[in-house]
C-alpha cells in the first residue's frame, strides 16, 4: 500500500515541495513526513475538524445575496460559504523570504515615493520621463480630486497585497501590486489559527514565524498616520460598504483584531470639515478612518453622486488635513497593468537602486514596434486589460481559440493603452490534497506590506491554489482555495530541534 | 457606541419579544378555543387581530380562524406576523454580531434555520402545540443566552430596553383589548361591584370555575405566561380586578407593566449616565403613575382610557430615547439646511 504521494508527480513545472529528481525539498522534510504517516481516516478525521471550525466561525466569503435567493430554498438562505483551506501548508525557508520581504518593501516604499510626488509633489518622474505624464493621466485610478490631499510618512499604500508567482526556475516575480483595497489577510490569520488546531505536531518539529501580531501593526500604522492635530490618541475606525459586502467578513475581523469600531458611511457625519462618528453619547471626532470602500464610491459629492455607501464632505475633511483616508485616494494610478511597467523604474529613479524583485515581462501596445511583435506572437502570450483585475477579461493565448485571439487582436488594434501583453508564466505548483490522493496545483502568493513610519511586512501572506487541474486562475470567486503559508525562522527543516513546548495542544 | 448599533439591538429586542408575545398569544387563543362554540373562536380572533394591530392587515373578509393563523405566523410580508418578527430579529443582531457574543447570534440562527426546514403549513395543521413551544422556548433561549454571555454595558442596556417597551406595550394590549370585551361578556367584577356602594350591597359574584368569563380569564394570564403564577397568589379565586391588578401592576411580576417600566427606568438612567434625560423624566412619570394605584381607582377613571394612555407615554418614552441616543447630528448651520 503506498502513501498519499505514491504517484506524484511535478508535470514539468517547478515544484514547491519537491526537487526535479523526485527528492524532497529539505523545508518540506517535516511536512511530507508527517503527511506520509496519515491514513485515509487521518485526513477525513482533520478535514472534518477543519470545515468544522471554519463554518463555526463564519469564516466566509459570500454570505447572502444572489447565490441563496437564487437556489429558492428557504434553508440556502444565510448558508455560507467558505475559501477552502488546504491541509497542506505551504513553506518558505528563511533565505527565500528575506529576499521576498526586502523586495516588497522596496517595491512599496518606492510607490508610496512615486504616488506622494504625483498627488502633493513635484512630479519629478514626470518631468524627469521616467513614466509618460499622458501615460499617468489616463490610468483608470488616477483621480485628479486627490492633489493636495496629504498623507503622514507618505504612507499612501498603508496596506498593500502584492501578488507574487514563481516561474519555471523558481524565480519569484511581480505580477501585481494591489494598492487600493487588497483583501486576504483574515484568511492568512485564520488560516493559521485553523492549522494550529489541526495539524499541531506538523508545527512541533520546526519554528514558524507567527502572524497574529497584524491586528496590532495595522493600528499602530494608522495611529502614525493621523492627522498631527489628532493628539495622543487618535481614533481610528475602519469603513466597510456594509453586510453585503462580500469582504465583510474581514472588515469585522479586522474591526475586532484592533479593537476600533467598524462604520459604514451614515454612522459618520462630516461638518465644518471635521468628520464625527455618530455615537450614543453623541457626535465623536474621527482622525483616521481604514477604509475598504473604493474611491468612486467615497464621497458623493466628489465622485458618484449616487452612492449611499459614503460620507459627503469626507474628502474635503482630509484635504483640510483634519482625517487621514487609508489607503490614499488615488492609488489605483499604479495599479494600472501600464504603469505597473514602468515600476521597476521608478525603484531605480526614487530609491537609486535595483529591483530585488523583477516584473513579469510586459509589453506596451502603444508602442508601435511591441505592438506589431505582440499581434504577431499573440497566441503565445497573456493579454490583460489594464485596469482590470482578479482574472476577468484576460486572453491566455496558448489555451484560446482562433476566434478569442481574433477577437483581442481587434480590441487592441482599437484601443492600444487598454490592454498590456505578457509572457506566460509557468506558474510553480505545489502538492495540494485532492478527493482522497495528492496532486500538484498552480499556486500564488499575497504577500501583505504595511506602511507607517517604516514599511514591514508581515511574514508568509496568503496563499491561493488554483482547485481545477491545469487552472492558472487562483481567484476565490473562479474556484481557488488557501494554503496556510509558513516562513521558517532558521534555515532548513531542522527535524532535530527541539519541540515546541507549547505546542498549541491536540484540540482536536 | 455607534448609534446605528444601539438602534439595531434595541429593535433586536423589541422583535424577539414581539415574536415570542405573539406566539404566545395565538397559541393560547387556538387551544383555548378547542373548546369554545365557533361563534366565540371568530370573536376571539377578531380580538386577537386587535391586540396586534392587525386587523386591518387581514382584509375585510369575514374571519376565518385558519386564515388569520395563517397570517400571524407565517406571513413572512406581514409585519408583526411571528415569521416577519423573527427575521427582522435575526436581521438586527446579524448587522451587530461584532458586539454580541457568537452564541447569541448561533442561537437566533438556528431558530432561522430551523423554521426554514419545517414545513410550516403542515405543522400548523397537524401540531400546532409542538410548533408554537418550539417558536416560545427558542425566544427564551435566545433571550437567556443574551442574558447569560453579554457582560451589562450599553449594548446590553439598548437589546433590555427594547424588550421591556415591547413587552410592557404588548401587556397593556392584551388587557385593553381582552378586558373591554369581557366585560360586555359577563359583567362587572364583583370586587369592583363591591367599592361601588350599590344599595343592596351584596350581589352574589361567582368567583370560581362557575364564572362564564373563567377560562377566558385564564387564557389572558396564560398569554401573559402569569397564570401559574396568580394561582399561586390569588388562589383560586377569579376576578377581573385581581388579573388586572396583577398584570399591570404587580410589582415582582416580570411581565407586569410596572416591573417592566421600572426596568426601563434602570436602563435608561444606565445609559444617560448622569445627563439630563427627557426619557429618563418620562418613564419615572409614567411608572409613579402607576406604582402607587389602587386598581379600584383605574376602574373609576375607565381601564380603556388608562391603558391607552400608558401606551402612548411608553411609546414617547421609545421616541424620546431614540431622539437623545440614536439620532446624532452635528449643529452647524449647513447640516440645519441639509436635513431639513
Amino acid at each position: 500500500m503506498g502513501d498519499l504521494f505514491s504517484g506524484y508527480e511535478d508535470g514539468g513545472f517547478f515544484d514547491e515541495a519537491f526537487e526535479p529528481s523526485g527528492a524532497v525539498r529539505p523545508h518540506y522534510e517535516a511536512v511530507v513526513a508527517r503527511l506520509r504517516g496519515f491514513s485515509p481516516d487521518d485526513l477525513d478525521r482533520r478535514e472534518r475538524i477543519r470545515d468544522q471550525l471554519f463554518r463555526s466561525q463564519g469564516i466566509t466569503f459570500t454570505v447572502y445575496g444572489d447565490v441563496a435567493a437564487g437556489s429558492g430554498r428557504p434553508e440556502d438562505a444565510g448558508v455560507e460559504r467558505t475559501f477552502p483551506m488546504d491541509l497542506l501548508p505551504r513553506v518558505i525557508p528563511a533565505s527565500e523570504w528575506e529576499v521576498i520581504e526586502r523586495g516588497v518593501a522596496q517595491r512599496v516604499t518606492a510607490l508610496n515615493r512615486f504616488l506622494e510626488d504625483l498627488y502633493v509633489g513635484e512630479q519629478a518622474a514626470i518631468h524627469d520621463r521616467v513614466v509618460p505624464r499622458w501615460l499617468v493621466q489616463t490610468a483608470e485610478g488616477f483621480r485628479r480630486e486627490a492633489f493636495g490631499i496629504p498623507v503622514p510618512h507618505a504612507a499612501r499604500c498603508l496596506v498593500s497585497g502584492v501578488d507574487l508567482v514563481r516561474d519555471g526556475d523558481g524565480t519569484y516575480v511581480v505580477l501585481e501590486d494591489n494598492l487600493r483595497n487588497p483583501s486576504g489577510i483574515s484568511y492568512v490569520l485564520e488560516n493559521r489559527a485553523a492549522m494550529t488546531r489541526v495539524l499541531p505536531h506538523a508545527f512541533a518539529s520546526q519554528r514558524v514565524r507567527p502572524v497574529d501580531h497584524y491586528g496590532p501593526m495595522l493600528l499602530r500604522a494608522l495611529r502614525e498616520v493621523a492627522p498631527p492635530a489628532a493628539g495622543e490618541q487618535p481614533r481610528a475606525v475602519v469603513l466597510t460598504p456594509g453586510a453585503h459586502n462580500s469582504a465583510y467578513f474581514e472588515h469585522a475581523f479586522l474591526a475586532r483584531q484592533m479593537g476600533i469600531e467598524l462604520v459604514e458611511g451614515r454612522d459618520l457625519v462630516v461638518d465644518e470639515h471635521v468628520v464625527y462618528l455618530r455615537s450614543t453619547k453623541g457626535l465623536q471626532r474621527v482622525d483616521v478612518i481604514y477604509r475598504r470602500i473604493d474611491d468612486e464610491f467615497l464621497d458623493p459629492v466628489v465622485f458618484r453622486p449616487d452612492s449611499a455607501l459614503g460620507v459627503p464632505g469626507l474628502l474635503s475633511a482630509a484635504r483640510a488635513g483634519n482625517v487621514t483616508l487609508a489607503n490614499a485616494v488615488g492609488n489605483g494610478v499604479a495599479d494600472d497593468k501600464a504603469v505597473y511597467a514602468f515600476v521597476p523604474d521608478l525603484i531605480r529613479f526614487y530609491l537609486g537602486e535595483e529591483p530585488i524583485l523583477p516584473n513579469v515581462e510586459t509589453y506596451l501596445l502603444w508602442d508601435a514596434e511591441q505592438r506589431a511583435e505582440v499581434l504577431d506572437r499573440l497566441g503565445e502570450l497573456v493579454v490583460k486589460p489594464v485596469a482590470a483585475s482578479g482574472g476577468y477579461g484576460m486572453l491566455i493565448g496558448p489555451t484560446a481559440s482562433d476566434e478569442e485571439v481574433a477577437r483581442f487582436r481587434e480590441r487592441i488594434t482599437a484601443d492600444p493603452r487598454g490592454y498590456i501583453a505578457q509572457e506566460v508564466i509557468a506558474l510553480s505548483r505545489h502538492p495540494t490534497l485532492i478527493g482522497d490522493r495528492i496532486e500538484g496545483r498552480h499556486v500564488d502568493l499575497r504577500p501583505f506590506a504595511i506602511a507607517g513610519e517604516s514599511v514591514e511586512v508581515v511574514p508568509g501572506g496568503l496563499t491561493r491554489v488554483a482547485l481545477q487541474r491545469g487552472s492558472l486562475i487562483v481567484n476565490s470567486s473562479q474556484g481557488g482555495g488557501s494554503k496556510d503559508t509558513w516562513v521558517l525562522d532558521d534555515e532548513g527543516a531542522g527535524i532535530d530541534a527541539p519541540a515546541a513546548t507549547d505546542d498549541p495542544a491536540e484540540v482536536a | 457606541m455607534l448609534a446605528r448599533l444601539a438602534e439595531n439591538l434595541f429593535w433586536a429586542g423589541r422583535y424577539l419579544e414581539r415574536a415570542e408575545d405573539t406566539t404566545r398569544m395565538v397559541d393560547v387563543t387556538y387551544h383555548t378555543l378547542l373548546e369554545s362554540p365557533a361563534s366565540e373562536a371568530t370573536g376571539s380572533w377578531e380580538q386577537l387581530l386587535e391586540v396586534l394591530h392587525l386587523r386591518e392587515a387581514y382584509g375585510d373578509g369575514p374571519i376565518d380562524p385558519a386564515r388569520v393563523v395563517r397570517l400571524l405566523v407565517l406571513d413572512r410580508d406581514q409585519a408583526g406576523s411571528i415569521t416577519a418578527s423573527i427575521e427582522a430579529a435575526r436581521e438586527n443582531i446579524r448587522s451587530v454580531r461584532e458586539l454580541v457574543s457568537s452564541e447569541l447570534w448561533e442561537s437566533v440562527n438556528d431558530l432561522h434555520l430551523a423554521l426554514g426546514r419545517r414545513d410550516l403549513r403542515r405543522d400548523l395543521a397537524d401540531q400546532p402545540y409542538e410548533l408554537f413551544g418550539h417558536i416560545r422556548r427558542s425566544c427564551m433561549t435566545i433571550y437567556g443566552t443574551a442574558s447569560e454571555t453579554m457582560p451589562r454595558d450599553d449594548g446590553w442596556r439598548f437589546m433590555a430596553l427594547g424588550r421591556v417597551l415591547e413587552r410592557a406595550e404588548m401587556t397593556c394590549r392584551l388587557l385593553d383589548v381582552r378586558f373591554s370585551q369581557l366585560e360586555r361578556l359577563a359583567g362587572p367584577s364583583d370586587r369592583l361591584g363591591a367599592l361601588r356602594t350599590d344599595e343592596d350591597g351584596s350581589v352574589e359574584v361567582a368567583r370560581g370555575p362557575d364564572r362564564a368569563d373563567f377560562h377566558a380569564w385564564i387564557a389572558v394570564l396564560k398569554s401573559a405566561s402569569a397564570f401559574e403564577a396568580y394561582r399561586r397568589r390569588y388562589r383560586s379565586s377569579m376576578d377581573p380586578a385581581d388579573v388586572v391588578e396583577f398584570l399591570l401592576l404587580a410589582p415582582d411580576l416580570p411581565r407586569s407593566v410596572v416591573f417592566c417600566l421600572g426596568t426601563a427606568q434602570q436602563l435608561l438612567e444606565d445609559l444617560s449616565d448622569g445627563r439630563p434625560s427627557r426619557a429618563v423624566r418620562r418613564v419615572g412619570r409614567c411608572r409613579a403613575s402607576l406604582q402607587y394605584r389602587d386598581v379600584g381607582e383605574l376602574f373609576e377613571v375607565g381601564l380603556h382610557e388608562f391603558l391607552a394612555q400608558v401606551q402612548e407615554r411608553i411609546n414617547d418614552i421609545a421616541s424620546d430615547a431614540a431622539d437623545e441616543f440614536f439620532r446624532q447630528h452635528p449643529s452647524g448651520a449647513l447640516h440645519a439646511i441639509a436635513t431639513s
